[in-house]
């Protein structure tokens, strides 16, 4: 497939096959990378970041797809439950 | 054939081998919201194990774009469609998930590889149903999955701009992927040299280069296509779970168990890696507060990658929230809903184990939350939310403490070219 066309009668090409898809799945799949990055501790920009770089092919897709503005409440009402809080990790003595 | 007890199925089934158990299971769990498909795994093992000439192909650990991507290309699609003309129809699950560990998923009542290849195979030697993927298979590990192909007939390039092309509206995600080291490996059961075997101590699924012969048995069989054959040294490889450092014996361990390369490396912080106790009939012995038992078998959040195929798979998955159910079923079996149930509204322990996530590289035994007081209550995306500053604990092997991570209020830090200014 890559350097070649499919052949016509290799059953496993997939060929004008549709996959369910809609503006929620998008919205559920940036809701979710929101929401982890900011548990992590990613800012705002950060997470914005994330999403505006066109190589993290999911994030960006949602971008495109729902726009700057819908993706910025999205990671706001993020930041409104898991940016309010810094988590600390303070080694237990290890080297 | 002998039976041996899958708990992952609910149920006994057949196995070319008697069943042996490690008294500890190197276990992981991949959360995959969190993946961005950066790679970073990928390139860790790699450039650790596989950088050699004849190993060019060798991605022991991968990130493959779901559902049309995967490496070899199709490899889940293929057994899928194998073990569906085995037995038409009759791949399902019966009875619903459950507390009980030895059936926590409900009976499965189709067939496995081991099965569906007994009724269907011959001459007797062919013990596990599979298929030997095709070099062109092999050659796209995450390429052009994501990518526009370049030019046609220019090999090894792609598309300069192809990032930026409109993008389908459709659902996908990223599904990171490295050896199981499953409990009843299909490449062990294949090995007509017995070159494979499963370490008593930690349950790792080694590939003896000395007795190997090259004969691919392994990589037919292996449902999740994970050992790969080297054709200048004419044997098998495979993933060797970083025993050294899961021994404790790389030198920055100070002797302490130590997660993988690929899971270390992960800054997505979507990996946990473990050794997990063991009961003599299989099943994970309770072990309540070891991160690993709890998101499987208390919270239930984390699933094996076709426990269908019948091999269970030691690698557990987060599934994604934003996939369709159907899909997920089938891939993770009929956790799923309880899984996405709960791992989309987090309660206050799962919130607490979570932030073990990537806090170390060291292996973790036991973790401990010690409660503190409610910090936030409101909704998230519709579910309601209550946050606490709990103090989650991590120890390591011996009962050393590893770290612990407790909630602070933001603090401002002056950027350093304004350090002395007022």
């Amino acid at each position: 497939m890559p350097y070649d066309d499919p052949e016509a009668d290799d059953p496993h090409v997939l060929v004008g096959v549709s996959l369910p898809g809609d503006a929620s799945a998008t919205r559920e799949m940036a809701e979710a990378f929101s929401d982890e990055f900011a548990q992590m501790g990613f800012d705002r920009d950060r997470i914005l970041r994330l999403f505006r770089t066109p190589f993290y092919a999911g994030a960006h897709a949602a971008l495109q797809l729902l726009g700057e503005a819908e993706v910025g409440r999205i990671v706001d009402e993020s930041l409104r439950v898991f940016g309010t809080q810094r988590h600390v990790v303070r080694s237990g003595g290890l080297r | 054939m002998p039976s041996v007890k899958n708990w992952q199925l609910g149920r006994d089934m057949s196995y070319p081998y008697e069943a042996r158990f490690p008294s500890r299971q190197f276990a992981f769990v991949f959360n995959i919201n969190r993946c961005i498909a950066c790679q970073s795994c990928t390139m860790a093992c790699k450039s650790t194990w596989t950088f050699s000439k004849g190993q060019e192909h060798m991605w022991w650990a991968n990130v493959e774009t779901k559902p049309y991507g995967g490496y070899p290309r199709f490899w889940d699609v293929k057994i899928l469609e194998q073990l569906e003309e085995a037995n038409p129809d009759g791949q399902t699950w019966s009875g619903a998930p459950s507390d009980a560990r030895d059936r926590p998923y409900g009976q499965y009542d189709g067939q496995t590889i081991f099965e569906a290849a007994h009724r269907t195979l011959s001459p007797d030697s062919a013990r596990v149903l599979g298929y030997l993927p095709t070099d062109e298979e092999w050659n796209s590990p995450n390429i052009y999955e994501d990518n526009p192909v370049g030019p046609k007939g220019v090999r090894n390039r792609l598309s300069e701009t192809g990032e930026r092309l409109p993008v389908h509206n459709t659902w996908f995600f990223y599904l990171a992927r490295i050896c199981n080291h499953c409990s009843y490996p299909a490449c062990l059961a294949a090995c007509p040299r017995k070159a494979i075997y499963k370490r008593p101590e930690d349950g790792i699924v080694l590939l003896d280069q000395e007795q190997c012969r090259g004969y691919r048995k392994c990589v037919e069989a292996c449902p999740y296509k994970k050992t790969m054959y080297r054709g200048n040294t004419r044997t098998s490889e495979k993933c060797i779970a970083c025993y050294p450092r899961v021994e404790g014996k790389d030198p920055e361990s100070g002797g302490d168990p130590m997660e993988t390369r690929c899971m270390a490396a992960c800054i997505g912080q979507v990996r946990m890696q473990g050794l997990v106790k063991i009961d003599e009939d299989g099943a994970w012995a309770e072990d309540r507060w070891n991160p690993l038992y709890y998101m499987v078998h208390v919270a239930k959040v984390a699933l094996p990658l076709y426990p269908q195929f019948g091999t269970q798979p030691n690698g557990y998955y987060i599934p994604p929230r934003w996939v369709p159910r159907p899909y997920l079923r089938q891939m993770f079996g009929p956790g799923v809903d309880l899984a996405l149930e709960r791992s989309a509204a987090p309660d206050r322990e799962l919130l607490a184990v979570l932030q073990l996530f990537r806090r170390s590289n060291r292996i973790i035994f036991r973790y401990e939350v010690k409660e503190g007081p409610k910090v936030y209550e409101g909704t998230l995306h519709g579910r309601p939310v209550v946050l606490y500053d709990d103090t989650v604990i991590a120890y390591g092997k011996d009962g050393k403490e590893l770290f612990r991570t407790t909630v602070e209020e933001p603090i401002h830090i002056r950027p350093a070219i304004h350090a002395n200014s007022i």
